[in-house]
């Protein structure tokens, strides 16, 4: 006689399986930390994603935000890619988890504010380092630098094309 | 989550396919020596990248594999008979060389030249390592011999094993990439198996359960580093390195023999788990494959006489719910390889991608895919020889090693990173 295991691995049976969604919708928060990767993260939101909405901290400033109402002790501010400002905490208070995009050898240290806020919500930090051409090794290692102590998964990825299919395999589609 | 098209693009490797002519860039693990292990011994059935032929070693020792049917009327060459420079089928005599061409045929008279017109496929067949390897591309494509360090050191440092893993070869080598199960499945084993314990990194393991990770592209496929906290301001590092299409390895544990895996399609359903130990720098002590052969360490102890796992499918892999419960393992198989094994094959013949819920932890997971589709879309559409062929990308190492906290982990572990001969490896 069959074991169980040996019936229930077949392909015959992988059609028996229920095929309700499993999970609801994701919500990403992606943000730019730099004005490099702020044309990156304008050009993957136009392909509009259901489950992540996309920022930059261009405007990044680190003062007491008059519409908060939290009292947090942690308060900045996003700009989202309409232009609008919002309030960071309540973001990524909003968020499944956050990931932020550098470009090698920009300025990534805006990350430390938002990894306060994850590390308030209990979010998960997700950092990503686009190479840009011309630059080198050490460039790179520079942003891991900044990013490494605050981040859950660090990666250098090569250029939007593996950011699009990173959201994408973390259902942000 | 990948979309159900993506899922059949990376899984199917059959001939024509995107992945299967990706993987035929490559030379490919296909027997272990010991199974041709003399001139004229019995032909072996060979099964990959869903064709079928049989292998042997001729009178001379030169090796064969060649397509597995009689090109009369179709019966298998594996009740052939090996025998003077040549695999003669028993049914009507006819007779295949090494490169599958057909030197008689009985009912003819010689002097016609009707063999001549008679040739199987064949594929070259090399020995490398204790291992036979083919190239199933075209001949005008056929890269360097493969120069992986676990096949390239003397035969006395090295042990490799294989056994039958009967689920598609995608969700197998995920396991392989995927770090941050061996906490939870594994846990048991770094106290226990001979081939682990004692390292004094093992500690870090087990102290910190929430490894943070690292994922480059490497120029033969990715790096993918998990850094746990340690003494002294520094960060326990273990880099498993992942060389495309299908090659793992896992970082070591103080000077315990290195290993890894191979993971070769047979079909779309059913894959070869190779899993290789060798050591830079010594020869294996007799303890080392000793528990090597008892299936301890990435080895399994596998039915004497096959390829296929004692604990499999068809016995519930000897769940042993007692020692689950009081935590000798995890998940109540016992023995690292059955334990990966087991839980890939109840994923089904080919997982369903498209219920998965990644998290970001698993980008090595999900830049390996991305890697492997680029790569057989590069192939498809513009002929480039894929990551992984070039035997430079063969060349290199798993690492586990101590940096200070403010040292580039490229940096700190480059070194550490290739295989050099005789060079101990990086290890804690």
């Amino acid at each position: 006689m069959l074991s169980e295991s040996a019936r229930m691995t077949t392909a015959h049976e992988a059609g028996f399986r229920i095929q309700e969604p499993n999970s609801k919708q994701r919500s990403i928060k992606v943000i730019a930390l730099d004005k490099a990767s702020a044309v990156l993260v304008d050009q993957i939101a136009k392909d509009g994603w259901r489950g992540a909405s996309f920022f930059t901290s261009l405007s990044f400033v680190a003062q007491q935000n008059p519409q908060s109402t939290s009292g947090e002790s942690v308060q900045a501010w996003l700009n989202d890619l309409a232009g609008r400002t919002m309030d960071l905490m309540s973001e990524v208070a909003n968020s499944d988890f956050v990931v932020v995009v550098t470009c090698a050898g920009e300025d990534a240290r805006a990350v430390t504010v938002i990894a306060d806020a994850c590390a308030h919500y209990h979010k998960s930090l997700l950092s990503l380092v686009v190479p840009q051409e011309g630059m080198s090794e050490a460039d790179v290692e520079v942003s891991l630098k900044h990013l490494r102590p605050h981040s859950r998964m660090l990666v250098v990825a090569q250029g939007i094309d593996y950011i699009e299919v990173m959201l994408s395999a973390l259902r942000a589609a | 989550m990948l979309k159900k098209e993506q899922n059949e693009y990376l899984t199917q490797t059959g001939p024509g396919t995107p992945m299967g002519e990706l993987f035929r860039c490559y030379w490919l693990p296909v027997l272990l020596s010991e199974e041709l292990p003399e001139p004229d011994c019995p032909p072996v059935r060979v099964k990959i990248l869903s064709e079928r032929m049989v292998a042997f070693r001729d009178t001379e020792g030169k090796l064969g594999l060649i397509d597995e049917f009689c090109a009369h009327r179709g019966p298998s060459l594996w009740f052939g008979r090996n025998e003077e420079c040549g695999l003669r089928c028993p049914y009507h005599g006819w007779k295949f060389d090494v490169n599958g061409q057909c030197v008689e045929v009985p009912s003819e008279p010689a002097e016609s030249g009707y063999a001549k017109k008679i040739k199987l496929k064949s594929y070259p067949l090399i020995e490398k390592g204790g291992v036979l390897w083919t190239y199933m591309g075209p001949p005008d494509k056929r890269p360097p011999e493969p120069e992986y360090e676990f096949c390239s050191v003397p035969l006395k440092q090295t042990y490799t094993s294989k056994r039958l893993q009967e689920c598609n070869w995608l969700q197998a080598m995920e396991g392989g990439i995927d770090s941050s199960h061996v906490s939870f499945l594994h846990r048991g084993d770094l106290h226990n198996d001979p081939l682990f314990k004692g390292a004094a990194g093992n500690k870090y393991n087990l102290g910190d359960l929430s490894p943070v990770f690292e994922v480059v592209e490497s120029p033969g496929g990715l790096l993918i580093g998990a850094r746990r906290n340690a003494e002294d301001d520094q960060y326990y590092w273990r880099i498993t390195p992942f060389v495309m299409p299908c090659y793992t390895g896992v970082p070591p544990r103080g000077d315990h023999p290195m290993h890894g895996h191979f993971w070769v399609p047979i079909d779309d359903h059913n894959c070869w788990a190779w899993s290789y130990d060798y050591h830079p720098t010594r020869a294996l002590t007799d303890e080392e494959v000793a528990a090597m052969k008892d299936g301890k360490g990435v080895h399994v102890k596998n039915i004497p006489g096959t390829y296929i796992p004692l604990a499999n499918k068809t016995n519930d892999y000897l769940m042993d719910r007692a020692a689950q419960k009081a935590g000798r393992t995890f998940s109540g198989v016992a023995g690292i390889g059955m334990q990966d094994a087991s839980l890939q094959e109840s994923m089904g013949p080919i997982c369903d991608r498209t219920k998965e819920n990644l998290v970001g932890t698993d980008n090595g997971i999900i830049m390996a895919r991305h890697r492997l589709m680029r790569a057989a879309k590069a192939l498809a559409e513009k002929g480039t020889i894929p990551p992984g062929v070039d035997v430079e990308h063969q060349k290199v190492r798993q690492a586990a090693l101590l940096l200070k906290r403010n040292v580039p982990y490229a940096e700190g572990a480059k070194e550490a990173l290739k295989a050099k001969k005789g060079v101990r490896q990086t290890s804690v």
